[in-house]
């Protein structure tokens, strides 16, 4: 996977608007506070994220990411995978 | 403790419609809403029956998607009648979150349409490492959803039960919210029940030889319940939902009350899950007569749970004339709208309720010639004008699970 920061940031919009009908959400915004993104929502996303990076998420890394609380978080989130497997 | 339990509002969304006025209207008029059974690309084409109750008219939802995410289509049937009874009754929001106010609803099996996507995805045969079971598919789908769907949306934090008995699930769930009321674990319940449009149901039936099969080209003509031409069942979809309230809270409040529910009973055949049971059945409306504290003879109108099947229909008109001589006034309202499974209870409930306001009693549809061995009771085969004070609604379910609800206007 090659994306840059902007491509999974675009991509990540998409599917906040698409999924979950969340338009254009600030990339500090607190989705939980902000958009009642709940863990259940956050599963959901793991799928997507699965799909945008081309590779199946172990449980840790799936664990890893139940903290996270904003977009910026989830973009790091992403890169960090990319990292991670190259 | 005992105390006195009243229902307070009540909502339904049914083939013959959703608002009352247009329900009412089609009663009057004999309106059936059967039609042809929905096409899909799963089993219709194999079922012989083609007919079906259908909910084919728009209803506007505007559930949040915080919510919405966990609701199937049986959920969504469930919070609308549910939203509608809590505007009806303006119950302030401390006391739906007070956990005085419980919650008792089902449905036949959850929502299959969400289960069958699940399953569609396990034996596609597909190697899509991502398309795993979604984290919310079991909650879309799992037995109680529409019973947590009502508390996640309305915030209510009262006891919750969820029956699932084919087709007493909500008039049992009506009954054990009763129960609840009545002897003081809560104040105040909301009861009922939702299916969803399934053709797996209709598949079952079918495959039993219980579903209509001679009318596919006149819908509107099945089912036939008590009736010589009868050839079997309907399925069908809606929801139902009811709010009973502690008669002094109610009172208090100034709110409408529709009628008292003073009496429930429910027993099993204790034997065979599909056949009718006459000794079984007689005993669960002795029961419930007994519960109620009343006479046979002062029962005005009997709501049937007649579903137009060969011997159901039979064992139950016996059952009756066992019970009642000749005396109530039977309809089936299933003629209306065919079978719709774990709400048909509710939707009974709520019709009768409003034939005990409007003063009127609409007959069996379909009724044109009566089976001789349902002739010894008293059928509506014609609307008339009647003051209806003390009903009682019958229903049957796979299973030998039989219940009464007998209600009373004061």
């Amino acid at each position: 996977m090659q994306l840059t920061r902007r491509e999974i940031l675009n991509d990540l919009i998409r599917i906040f608007r698409e999924n979950f009908e969340i338009d254009n959400p600030g990339t500090d915004d607190d989705l939980r506070e902000e958009y009642e993104f709940d863990s259940i929502d956050a599963i959901e996303l793991l799928v997507e994220i699965e799909k945008m990076v081309g590779f199946a998420l172990t449980q840790e890394e799936k664990k890893q990411a139940m903290d996270i609380r904003t977009l910026d978080q989830v973009c790091d989130y992403i890169e960090n995978l990319a990292a991670t497997r190259d | 403790m005992e105390r006195r339990v009243v229902i307070t509002a009540g909502s339904v969304i049914t083939p013959i419609g959703h608002v009352k006025d247009e329900i009412i209207q089609n009663l009057i008029n004999g309106v059936s809403g059967v039609k042809a059974l929905r096409k899909d690309d799963l089993l219709a084409n194999y079922i012989h029956s083609n007919v079906f109750g259908t909910v084919d008219y728009p209803i506007e939802y505007d559930f949040k998607r915080s919510h919405r995410k966990t609701m199937g289509p049986v959920a969504y049937y469930a919070c609308q009648v549910v939203k509608e009874i809590l505007k009806q009754a303006a119950l302030d929001d401390d006391f739906i979150s007070s956990g005085r106010l419980g919650v008792s609803f089902g449905s036949t099996h959850g929502s299959p349409t969400v289960q069958r996507d699940m399953y569609r995805n396990f034996f596609s045969g597909s190697q899509d490492q991502f398309s795993s079971v979604s984290a919310v598919d079991y909650l879309k789908s799992m037995v109680h959803t529409t019973a947590v769907n009502i508390t996640k949306m309305f915030g209510i934090t009262g006891r919750l039960i969820s029956s699932s008995t084919a087709c007493t699930t909500s008039s049992q769930s009506i009954g054990l919210g009763y129960e609840m009321v009545k002897y003081g674990m809560q104040d105040a319940m909301i009861c009922g029940g939702a299916d969803e449009y399934d053709t797996t149901t209709v598949a079952v039936f079918d495959n039993l030889l219980a579903c209509s099969t001679a009318f596919n080209d006149t819908p509107h003509l099945t089912p036939r319940p008590f009736e010589v031409r009868r050839d079997g069942l309907v399925v069908g979809e809606g929801g139902g939902a009811v709010l009973l309230e502690e008669y002094e809270r109610a009172k208090k409040r100034g709110t409408n009350i529709m009628a008292e529910i003073i009496g429930f009973s429910c027993n099993n055949n204790g034997g065979n899950l599909i056949l009718p049971d006459v000794e079984g059945t007689k005993e669960t409306l002795r029961l419930g007569l007994k519960s109620a504290k009343i006479r046979a003879d002062e029962v005005d109108f009997i709501s049937a749970h007649a579903t137009g099947t060969k011997m159901g229909d039979v064992i139950e008109a016996q059952a009756i004339h066992s019970i009642y001589d000749n005396s109530p006034y039977i309809t089936s309202l299933k003629s209306y709208m065919g079978h719709t499974m774990g709400t048909c209870g509710v939707i009974e409930m709520v019709l009768t309720l409003y034939m005990m306001e409007k003063g009127f009693i609409a007959p069996t549809l379909n009724l044109n010639e009566i089976d001789k061995r349902c002739a010894m009771i008293r059928h509506v085969t014609e609307l008339c004008e009647s003051d209806i004070r003390v009903a009682a609604i019958q229903n049957f379910a796979f299973g030998g699970v039989n219940t009464c609800l007998i209600m009373k206007k004061i």
